[in-house]
């Protein structure tokens, strides 16, 4: 029952980037439009950041059993709604829907996994599944769609959360915990400072969980299931950070600001690929994982930690996280999009230098130059696909390998124009991480300030101290 | 483990793995991988290889030397132009200027540097690609080379061909070969003729 409901959290914030490396397949088979389809990642995060804080209010929170339960049926209806939706609108307002179920499914699963395991395994549990169903979201969504369709990412997400509700259901419901904080006027505020890092390495995050993808499909031209095994070294590599963390044991504000640091220096190298070779990704990627897995979770333990309710402030994590990547999206697309724009005409004029220069035939040239004009008219606002210009190309045999060669080289040109058209947005998202960096060393600075001259926590509420957030979990 | 160690040890691990990764990539040319840049049209460019012969090849060459005349004088580089004027349904007049001005400089370079062909090298090829009646091309063929090049220096002729080019034409059929061939056929052709005209007049 515990492993479904832990399922199904990993699902809810897999579902944050499952749709990457589906988005070109949409594109196609729903008519729509790069913006229309942008909004298929946007809806959701959107609305999963904006009602995951309502969701967690007391009412509500009273009940995480039916809380959780309709949660969890909302998620699994709306994601079947999802696979069937016939059109790019449907597809969206079924996203929000999902996002909806979501966000009740994500503040009820915490309450019961902590009833049901207690509080450190209970959070451990459902933060543990939120890092690795981010992490992990791309991966499957790619191996889904190139071995069946996009659809199919929404399907299989059906039976997991349809067998969740029953499980659900079969919590004892929990004696509520929260004591004398559960009064609004005893609550703990949110942790401005972790959840704030937590929204700027999230917007960071979707350079590499949305970008790369992005990259690898639609402009280095790989199938989704190629790219999904290569972004799998984002999750493998967070699965790293904790036996990591727990060797060095560094302070928590320290391992957070490390696990910046890693993020910020792997989009650094996602920057700055010598080739389109895909190798040149992985060691980019592995430091981008172990930050991920050192500063994810160990912000969200430290933004919920002794502080009550404990639903709301895991609801802020939430929220902060989607709204991260919601901003995220909102800053790197139009930079990439815009670079992407701008490489069209450095990437045109390399590829006539070379076809002026190839050791051809002046007809062949001639004919060359034509069917090449024809497909980047005619794949304009995309990156080209060069092999139909090169299909229709009728040469003598022995200047057969002279073509090879230069089709070879046009796709090297093109991947060049690509990989330099996203390097600003990698650049951008390592920015975001240094800031969410800086913002854990303000953030130390003036909680210490601030402990300093507090009094001691009256004796109803746990204190940050007792039931410090840095042992949940470890 | 010692505090001081316990707050370092991490961040040293961090940043050494980030320096190395960063390093490996700029190290084998992460910095550089960017499209090529085109060459400056008013710069020395080495020859095309071309894997064409005789009249087409030399055609290609003085082709390729006066765009990159034409870009030069244009201030563009030469792909930006060639684009331009695939692109473009009516070449501009400055344009046309430009390349008009940029085959012959590109004729006078050529023959400067020694790469002009005599024409005698020419002439079976144009007399099979040539309306020329049968009994005159097996005529001409029967002169000595030393004749024929004497009479119809290969510069001269590329020059008054160059003057006879409906270059605007040329440049609005620039993707159909075979009406390129129809633009430039005839200028040659009418350049051959006048300078033997002229030829005769200066011997009478």
């Amino acid at each position: 029952m515990g492993l479904l409901l832990t399922v199904t959290v990993g699902l809810v914030l897999a579902d944050s980037a499952i749709v990457t490396l589906a988005l070109p397949e949409m594109l196609q088979e729903l008519d729509a439009s790069v913006a229309e389809v942008a909004w298929v990642l946007i809806s959701y995060n959107l609305v999963l950041g904006v009602l995951a804080v309502p969701a967690a209010l007391r009412r509500v929170r009273a009940h995480p059993r039916a809380l959780a339960a309709i949660g969890i049926a909302v998620f699994a209806g709306a994601s079947a709604w999802c696979a069937a939706a016939p059109t790019i609108e449907v597809l969206i307002v079924a996203r929000c829907v999902q996002a909806l179920g979501g966000a009740f499914a994500l503040v009820g699963a915490l309450e019961l996994l902590v009833a049901r395991s207690g509080e450190r395994r209970g959070v451990a549990a459902w933060v543990t599944a939120g890092v690795v169903g981010t992490a992990a979201g791309p991966v499957a969504g790619g191996l889904l769609t190139e071995a069946i369709s996009w659809q199919a990412i929404f399907i299989a997400q059906v039976p997991f959360a349809a067998l969740a509700v029953p499980a659900a259901l079969a919590v004892r419901e929990p004696v509520p915990a929260d004591g004398p904080a559960e009064e609004p006027d005893l609550a703990h505020r949110p942790v401005v400072g972790h959840n704030v890092t937590l929204g700027l390495l999230s917007a960071a995050l979707t350079a590499a969980l949305f970008l790369l993808v992005l990259l690898l499909v639609e402009g280095w031209r790989h199938s989704p299931a190629t790219a999904a095994l290569t972004v799998s070294v984002i999750p493998v590599a967070a699965l790293a950070a904790r036996p990591l963390a727990r060797w060095l044991r560094p302070p928590p504000d320290v391992e957070v600001a490390a696990g910046c640091l890693l993020v910020a220096g792997g989009l650094v190298g996602l920057a700055l690929p010598p080739s389109a070779d895909l190798v040149w990704t992985v060691a980019p990627q592995a430091l981008v994982g172990l930050g991920l897995g050192l500063s994810v979770d160990q912000l969200t333990y430290r933004a919920m930690e002794g502080r009550r309710p404990r639903a709301r402030h895991a609801a802020w994590t939430i929220s902060s996280r989607h709204l991260g990547v919601v901003i995220g999206l909102a800053i790197l697309t139009p930079v990439f999009t815009a670079d992407l724009l701008d490489a069209e005409e450095p990437a045109t004029e390399a590829i006539a230098s070379l076809v002026i220069d190839a050791p051809l035939r002046p007809d062949d040239k001639i004919a060359l130059a034509r069917a090449l004009g024809e497909e980047l008219t005619g794949q304009r606002g995309q990156v080209p696909e060069l092999s139909g210009a090169f299909a229709s190309l009728d040469v003598a045999a022995e200047d057969r390998a002279a073509v090879d060669d230069l089709e070879r080289d046009l796709d090297d040109q093109l991947d060049r124009a690509v990989s330099l058209a996203f390097r600003d947005s990698y650049l951008v998202g390592a920015g975001l991480a240094l800031a969410a960096m800086l913002a854990v060393g303000v953030g130390a600075v003036v909680r210490s300030a601030r402990d300093r001259q507090r009094p001691p926590p009256p004796s109803g509420l746990p204190s940050r101290a007792t039931a410090s957030g840095t042992e949940v979990g470890r | 483990m010692i505090a001081g160690v316990r707050v370092a040890a991490l961040p040293a691990v961090a940043l050494a793995l980030v320096v190395g990764v960063a390093g490996v990539q700029v190290a084998a040319g992460g910095g550089d991988f960017r499209p090529l840049a085109p060459a400056d049209a008013c710069g020395e460019r080495a020859p095309t290889t071309s894997r064409a012969e005789g009249i087409e090849g030399l055609t290609e060459q003085l082709v390729l030397r006066g765009v990159d005349d034409a870009a030069c004088t244009l201030g563009v580089s030469r792909e930006a132009l060639t684009l331009e004027l695939a692109q473009q349904d009516e070449p501009t007049d400055a344009q046309v200027d430009a390349l008009r001005d940029g085959l012959r400089t590109a004729v006078g370079e050529m023959a400067d540097d020694g790469v002009l062909p005599p024409s005698s090298s020419l002439v079976d090829e144009a007399l099979d690609g040539a309306d020329v009646n049968r009994l005159l091309a097996a005529a001409i063929r029967a002169l000595p080379d030393s004749v024929i090049d004497d009479a119809l220096p290969t510069e001269d002729v590329l020059t008054r061909a160059v003057d006879e080019l409906d270059v605007r034409a040329v440049l609005t059929d620039l993707d159909d070969a075979d009406a390129l061939r129809d633009e430039v056929e005839p200028a040659v052709m009418q350049a051959v003729r006048d300078e033997l005209v002229d030829r005769v007049r200066n011997l009478v």
